[in-house]
């Protein structure tokens, strides 16, 4: 018994000594995520404008319905998002918005110091989305 | 009966139907993507095929393969689904998948079959076509790089539409759907292809890039137009209709559609919509509040109802449950004088067949004209006032080989359909070649004449009307005109047909008798099958009829009051959607009128002509923004229902009318449109068998199928002898407009933005006008400039105005004669 509490112990100790802490020293340390975190979104970029054409699967497939995409027609006759924002404070972070675009057109980084002071700062219309 | 067996089921189809049709009988969905229930078997696209027990060693077509006694099909086997899923190969072979930026996306029927086989793989490969887009006309986009061939777009518009624009082109892989030498699609517009497209490749421009099909909400209604009462499903996002969506499960038009009814709504979204009400105030229209532009108005109608009196004259775009209410309102008023649709031109109704038959209707609906075998259409303008009929017209020519007879003094959409008999009469003279055609049957003893009142004199007053006669007179040859006659009296089932409208006044009541005369000496009315149509140009006509919106007793009729008014002798006038300046005939009498009246009351959807010279104006809501019931022209009644909300603060002319009513002491209020609906009931005992909330996605339909005629008396009348001149200019509607709220609409301004006039080329090249130039036209001391368009559909010697575009002011000259004599210079 005692030897089982003594190993217990020095785990419990081995913790306490320099170099063995979990805990990060944010924000003077930061950790680099996972590959596959999901974080803030990003619209992709092409060459001349945003990737994105404006199909309205995520909008659609989202189930916290907090992007606005508003399709209209370019100088070219082309497709594309004259509006797009999502609206931060309702986003749960699902990610399905990535997995329905059909053009791979929205990815999720690992930014996720997303805290702000204003409700409007959790707009993220599509300048924000393309930076 | 058929019997056979399909998937272990029993089925019993009439020998007609197909495989696919007996599957669908017993609920197996066989999946098709060339087949269309409207159109004939065509066989392109091979996805329907099945197995049949005794046609072994190869599979079947189901969509075109008719049933046979003793079949034993089977619909899905592992064979089928990978001869299917070959097939779904040879179309993505080529097929550019461009879903995410194609507007067809989420309703496509190329989708949801390759989502149905799971199609992610092609053992093919080919090239992509990149092919360019047409887009040379406004409202229709044709991307051929989606089109998988089915050839619906090309059948729809020969068998239904008549007007044939596309065939298919090239051979093998290379082939594609163009239209008359590929130079892109410049048409009538109706937007069929459209709808039955079942790909992306054939779009509606205004819809571009607006919205995902999910996302639109569908309300049922009917459309605002004309007389023909097709069922439109609005496409509404965020309170505004974007589009119109087609539905074939609902009404009498089969998802058929006019280019007014697919692309006519934009008036509805119109930036000039009257939102506030208008009291003029020192000579000028200002905005007021409610309550104080109806305090102004009652107190001007009461004071005038005081003095000499109060005229209300309607349009025919109210639905029945607002005559309702207008009825309501001119007897709390105390006035007689009320009247619709400037009166003459429904009295062919009101009164030629009410003589005649006993009846203020057509005797049968649209879709027993089908199987006629005989037609006598009455002017060519049938097609243009209610083109989906022509296109049931066209379909009974097509598919059950009627006889089209048209009586015209212009070629037009239904003379030059398969095997149409044009007697091509001079302007003016369709009376005189109705009597002719009577007074062939009973010269000939083919006429039915029993149980006929009035014979005798009839025959008497016919005596000059031998075919000869009016062969020299009109131009139309004697002996077509007797064969038409005997084809007409040996039909089992015929049909004539006649439209009525503002562009149609004269002698509305005369052409009407004559025409029921013909028809009961045919035998036409109140036998299954055949019908006496009287067609109202607008949305509710026969509606303000059933109701009586109409001068009662003493009352005056639309015209009298005008003149009344201009004379001093009548102290206000009330007009509820109509823009008398603009579409009345006459313009000098009706300006007339409302510069002289003492109070003047205008109740529209936009400041128009006449609301310009109102002491009132109230902003109305369009069909779009109201419920309630409109009764067509074949007297189904169906229901219209909200859409959107009105713009600002707009109310439905229902609910102006009853605040009206309530200000001048009527305390009458009603819980909805069913109440009053039941009302109606009480005075119009036809409509009394019907529940408001009982009248379903097909309408009913008063009077049965076919309305029995409670008299079956002959009207003599004559025909007046059209002036005689050089040129004779005729009016009427175009194809495009309907009545004057259509030139408010984008959709059909885009094809025909602004008034013309129309002459043959013959008569173009003796005056040395070519298309486009200006043209002074002077008639009744009146002298007017139009636009000339010039083509081969008018006979020497006569010109037409279509008369939409009140500013043009054809109305100057027009006065409501059949045909105005005119001088016509460059
Ligand atoms: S991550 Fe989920 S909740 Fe957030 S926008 Fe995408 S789909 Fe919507
Ligand atoms: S036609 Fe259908 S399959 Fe083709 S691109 Fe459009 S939505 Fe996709
Ligand atoms: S819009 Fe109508 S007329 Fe024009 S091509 Fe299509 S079906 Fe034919
Ligand atoms: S354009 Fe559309 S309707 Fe016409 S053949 Fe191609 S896919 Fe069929
Ligand atoms: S205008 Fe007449 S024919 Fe055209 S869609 Fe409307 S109701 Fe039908
Ligand atoms: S649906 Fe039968 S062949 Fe196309």
């Amino acid at each position: 018994m005692f030897k089982a509490i003594a190993k217990g112990l020095s785990i419990t100790f081995k913790h306490m000594l320099p170099g063995h802490s979990t805990t990060v020293q944010y924000p003077t340390v930061r950790l680099k995520m996972s590959d596959r975190y999901r974080g803030l979104h990003r619209l992709v970029p092409a060459q001349d404008r945003e990737k994105c054409v404006a199909c309205y699967l995520c909008p659609t497939v989202c189930p916290a319905k907090c992007i606005t995409v508003e399709s209209a027609e370019n100088e070219k006759g082309e497709k594309y998002p004259k509006v797009y924002k999502i609206d931060m404070l309702r986003c749960i972070f699902c990610g399905y918005c990535v997995e329905a675009c059909p053009v791979e057109a929205l990815e999720m980084t690992d930014a996720y110091e997303l805290a702000n002071y204003r409700r409007e700062d959790f707009e993220f219309t599509k300048e924000r989305l393309l930076k | 009966m058929v019997n056979l067996t399909i998937d272990g089921k029993q089925v019993t189809v009439s020998k007609t139907a197909t495989i696919y049709d007996a599957a669908k009988e017993v609920g197996i969905n066989i999946p098709v993507l060339c087949y269309a229930k409207k159109l004939l078997p065509y066989g392109a696209c091979r996805f329907c095929l099945v197995q049949v027990e005794q046609m072994k060693g190869r599979l079947i077509p189901a969509c075109t393969t008719p049933v046979s006694e003793g079949m034993v099909v089977t619909t899905t086997s592992e064979e089928i689904q990978k001869v299917r899923k070959t097939v779904m190969e040879f179309l993505l072979v080529n097929h550019v998948l461009d879903c995410p930026v194609c507007d067809k996306g989420g309703e496509c029927d190329l989708q949801d079959l390759a989502y149905e086989f799971g199609s992610i793989s092609n053992r093919f490969e080919g090239v992509k076509f990149d092919l360019p887009t047409d887009e040379i006309n406004p409202l229709i986009e044709r991307n051929m790089n989606r089109c998988v061939l089915c050839g619906r777009c090309v059948r729809v518009c020969d068998e239904v539409v008549g007007y044939g624009s596309y065939s298919f082109i090239n051979r093998g892989f290379e082939t594609k759907i163009a239209t008359a030498y590929d130079r892109g699609l410049n048409c009538e517009f109706c937007g069929q292809c459209v709808s039955l497209c079942p790909v992306g490749a054939i779009l509606p421009r205004p819809f571009k890039f607006k919205a995902r099909p999910w996302q639109i909400k569908e309300v049922d209604s009917v459309c605002g137009y004309c007389g023909n009462g097709c069922t439109v499903t609005l496409g509404v996002l965020d309170n505004k209709i974007e589009t119109i969506r087609f539905n074939d499960e609902i009404g009498v038009n089969d998802g058929n559609l006019c280019i007014r009814g697919r692309f006519g709504y934009a008036y509805v979204n119109h930036q000039k919509r009257l939102t506030k009400p208008l009291v003029r105030k020192e000579g000028q229209l200002v905005e007021v509040e409610w309550d104080e532009a109806l305090q102004v108005a009652a107190e001007g109608l009461s004071n005038a109802q005081n003095g000499q009196g109060v005229g209300i004259l309607s349009g025919a775009r109210l639905t029945n449950e607002e005559f309702f209410l207008l009825k309501n309102l001119a007897k709390t008023i105390g006035t007689d004088h009320l009247d619709h649709s400037g009166g003459e031109c429904y009295k062919g109704v009101s009164e030629g067949l009410n003589e005649t038959l006993g009846v203020k209707a057509s005797t049968g609906t649209f879709p027993q004209l089908e199987s006629c075998d005989v037609i006598l259409a009455i002017r060519s303008d049938f097609w243009e006032t209610h083109p989906v009929v022509g296109m049931v017209v066209n379909q009974a020519i097509r598919r059950n080989d009627a006889q089209l007879v048209v009586v015209a003094d212009k070629r037009g959409k239904l003379t030059k359909l398969p095997r149409a008999r044009t007697l091509l009469t001079k302007a003016g003279y369709e009376l005189s070649i109705l009597n002719a055609m009577s007074k062939v049957l009973l010269d000939e003893g083919l006429a039915q004449v029993d149980g006929l009142q009035n014979l005798d004199a009839f025959k008497a007053a016919l005596s000059e009307y031998t075919p000869e006669n009016v062969a020299q007179q009109t131009g139309v040859d004697a002996d077509l005109l007797k064969d038409s006659a005997r084809k007409l009296a040996g039909a089992k089932k015929s049909a004539i047909l006649l439209a009525y409208g503002l562009p149609y006044t004269a002698q509305s009541k005369e052409l009407a008798a004559a025409a029921a005369n013909l028809a009961l000496l045919a035998g036409i009315p109140g036998r299954a099958g055949s019908g006496l149509y009287l067609c109202g140009e607008k949305a509710n006509s026969q509606g303000a009829i059933d109701l009586g919106v109409l001068p009662a007793g003493n009352g005056l009729g639309a015209q009298q009051m005008l003149t009344a008014a201009g004379e001093g002798k009548l102290d206000a006038l009330y007009v509820i959607a109509e823009d008398p300046i603009s579409s009345y005939p006459d313009r000098q009498m009706v300006e007339q009128a409302m510069d002289k009246v003492g109070f003047s009351v205008v109740q529209d959807l936009f400041l128009s002509a006449t609301a310009e010279k109102a002491d009132v104006v109230f902003p109305a809501a369009s069909f779009a923004e109201k419920e309630g019931t409109f009764t067509n022209a074949e007297r189904r009644i169906q229901r219209v229902r909200q859409g959107i909300k009105s713009p600002g603060e707009a109310k439905t002319d229902g609910a102006i009318i009853s605040a009206l009513a309530n200000k001048l002491g009527n305390t009458l209020s009603f819980t909805g449109e069913a109440a009053i609906f039941a009302e109606i009931g009480k005075d119009v005992p036809a409509y009394a068998e019907f529940n408001y909330h009982e009248i379903g996605s097909q309408g009913v339909v008063w009077g049965g199928e076919t309305l029995a005629p409670t008299r079956r008396n002959l009207v003599s009348v004559s025909a007046e002898q059209p002036a005689s001149a050089d040129y004779h200019l005729v009016t009427g509607s175009a194809l495009y407009h309907s009545g004057t709220v259509s030139v408010h609409a984008s959709g059909p301004l885009a094809v025909m933005p602004e008034a013309y006039v129309e002459l043959g080329r013959e008569d173009a090249a003796a005056l040395g006008v070519n298309d486009g130039d200006l043209l002074k036209v002077a008639g009744n001391g009146v002298e007017i400039q139009l636009k000339a368009k010039v083509d081969n559909r008018l006979p020497k010697g006569l010109l037409f105005a279509p008369y939409h575009f009140g500013n043009a002011g054809l109305n100057k000259l027009y006065r409501g004669e059949a045909v105005v004599a005119v001088s016509v210079s460059k």
